[in-house]
């Protein structure tokens, strides 16, 4: 199917490089909002052509069943969630929905999950004999017993993750980074220097809800990750921790955390974010990504700024 | 590469037409949604965000439609806070919706009989599938409610075996397009059956001739105990059932797997996604309605 152009010729450039890949914009779906890659393509009106990248949900060695319901509340200005990497494993994923996804629309990337620095070597060796251009390491997920924060909390585990499975792939590797880490920046630094060529910045808070009906949890995780505009405040401060390691390095940044409309889009871009994730603002609106890319054409139009690159990082000191 | 499922989910910003208060916090709502009235099959949802200070939408049953009106009707009942913000908000306002969502009923054979049971707000699929089948195939609704069903009641002019002859009241809506209905209520309404509505169903059922029982198809929708007990009737009259099932919902298209329920296929179990697996699902492939 033949995409009209998004934009007039004179339009700002929103394409972005990110890890040594072109993004024709710097949207970014993010991994366990948007399914397997297709799944947004049921509502009329999206379009692929809108995103840079698209990151499958994540991915473990072995098919895994996910927690048990609930695993989604909604709660102010945000949301729980404790899916639980609920996934049908690596060999199925390349087998059966990567052959079908329009690898000419967009980019697809990977979201690689374990238990073991085996297993995440082993996710990343499959992926790399793959049709996806990027690799993200989630290293933060906060609703599994093994693997996921347990390793994103100690940086020198983080680091080791990443080394592992940079000895087992040649593809781009983008580390998911936990806002649940004391030390963000020190993390970052570690993964960078274990071979990292990108940030993810940042996974969800963890957080809980009660019914006080029932005097029980909401989740059925008991605990859940706190995602939407509620962590935005905490998402532009730790991308600024993180923005000096990353320059240093010439490792860019995917902002990320509550980014539901167009001034979001413009606060994370001038915060340092190479690239843009959206999550729960695709649940608040699925059309969201054209009304993100007008706005900050517009924003870029009135600015004067010609390319989305010359908008990354330009926060002035107060 | 195109998946049959590309394009078939619509975002509408739909005008509400009217929203008319009922007794136990429940509210029937006209909107204007044209594209979504005109797709929309019973057992489908529409996912509507009930303010911008809520704005994680909430999954809604679909009631009724009026393709040539282009109006969609939902009855709802207000349990929590993003229902209630749903209950506030007046005619002419505007509120963003998708739709329609989900597998809906299968009601593909025409020489069933299509046995529905409804409880509280889950009477409202099972009127979107009266009007459906109404001329194609034979239906007969039961609908249990606890508080003053939000409908104008009247005697029913049809007779049905197994069922007393004081439990006469039906949906007037129903009874003039030849529908025959019959209600429950453990709150001593008058002319309706004094017990729960699955009961009901299963003093018709039982009181059928046995080759007439085999034509019948369960299709339910309501709360989780009542459909704990339309299943142990499937079980034990032997008769096919398909349920449809709610639970927390974030995305509604697939896409975030926050509202499942678990399945055994083939010996294997799965979490299936509510929204879009669903929200209809085989009696037979759900553990938690076994036998």
């Amino acid at each position: 199917m033949m995409t009209a152009p998004l934009f007039e010729p004179t339009s700002p450039d929103l394409s972005t490089t990110f890890a040594g890949l072109t993004l024709q914009t710097p949207l970014v779906l993010l991994s366990g909002c948007v399914g397997f890659g297709d799944e947004y393509t049921r509502i009329e009106g999206y379009s692929h052509a809108h995103v840079g990248a698209v990151i499958l949900k994540g991915t473990t060695l072995e098919p895994r069943m996910g927690n048990k319901p609930h695993r989604v509340y909604e709660t102010p200005s945000g949301m729980l969630n404790a899916i639980g990497l609920q996934n049908p494993g690596a060999r199925y994923v390349i087998d059966e929905i990567l052959p079908k996804l329009p690898h000419d629309q967009t980019q697809f990337w990977a979201n690689a999950n374990g238990s073991s620095l085996d297993e995440y070597a082993e996710v990343a060796r499959i992926f790399d004999d793959s049709p996806v251009t990027a690799i993200e390491i989630n290293i933060s997920c906060p609703n599994v017993k093994e693997g996921g924060v347990h390793f994103g909390n100690d940086p020198c585990m983080a680091a080791k993750v990443v080394a592992a499975m940079r000895a087992a792939t040649s593809k781009p590797l983008i580390t998911k980074l936990s806002p649940n880490n004391a030390d963000i920046a020190e993390t970052a630094r570690l993964c960078i220097e274990a071979g990292s060529d990108g940030l993810s910045v940042i996974n969800t808070l963890v957080g809980m809800a009660i019914d006080i009906e029932q005097r029980t949890p909401v989740i059925g995780n008991i605990s859940g990750g706190l995602s939407g505009p509620a962590v935005k405040p905490v998402a532009l401060w730790k991308i600024h921790q993180t923005r000096a390691i990353a320059q240093k390095h010439n490792i860019p940044i995917l902002g990320q955390g509550g980014l539901t409309t167009p001034k979001d889009a413009i606060e994370f871009a001038l915060v340092g974010s190479q690239a843009l994730g959206l999550g729960t603002g695709l649940f608040y609106d699925p059309l969201l990504c054209g009304k993100v890319l007008k706005g900050l054409r517009d924003y870029m139009v009135r600015h004067d700024i010609a390319r989305y690159e010359d908008l990354v990082g330009m926060l002035q000191q107060p | 590469m195109t998946n049959a499922h590309h394009a078939t989910i619509v975002e509408e910003i739909a005008t509400i037409l009217a929203n008319v208060q009922h007794p136990g916090d429940q509210f029937v709502m006209r909107v204007h949604a044209p594209k979504i009235a005109q797709k929309a099959l019973p057992g489908q949802f529409v996912h509507i965000q009930v303010s911008p200070e809520r704005p994680m939408r909430r999954p809604i049953s679909i009631m009724l439609t009026n393709p040539e009106q282009g109006t969609v009707d939902l009855l709802i009942k207000a349990i929590g806070e993003g229902t209630e913000r749903l209950r506030q908000r007046k005619v002419d306002e505007q509120l963003p919706m998708m739709g329609p969502i989900g597998h809906p009923f299968d009601l593909a054979d025409p020489s069933k009989r299509y046995i529905l049971i409804g409880g509280g707000v889950g009477i409202p699929p099972m009127i979107f599938v009266a009007d459906h089948l109404q001329g194609q195939a034979e239906t007969i609704l039961f609908a249990g409610s606890e508080v003053p069903f939000p409908f104008a009641l009247k005697p029913s002019t049809f007779l049905l075996p197994g069922i007393d002859s004081s439990v006469k009241m039906t949906i007037a809506s129903l009874e003039s397009r030849d529908i025959p209905c019959r209600l429950a209520s453990k709150a001593n309404m008058h002319g309706c059956f004094d017990g729960y509505v699955a009961d009901l169903a299963r003093s018709y059922l039982q009181a059928l001739p046995q080759e007439e029982r085999q034509r019948c198809v369960l299709l339910s929708c309501g709360p989780h105990p009542m459909l704990q007990s339309v299943a142990k009737l499937a079980h034990d009259l032997n008769i096919p059932a398909q349920l449809s099932l709610e639970e927390h919902m974030a995305c509604a298209i697939g896409g975030c797997a926050g509202c499942v329920v678990e399945t055994l296929e083939q010996g294997k179990r799965y979490y299936r996604r509510i929204c879009v697996d669903g929200p209809v699902f085989d009696l037979n492939i759900l553990p938690e309605f076994a036998a």
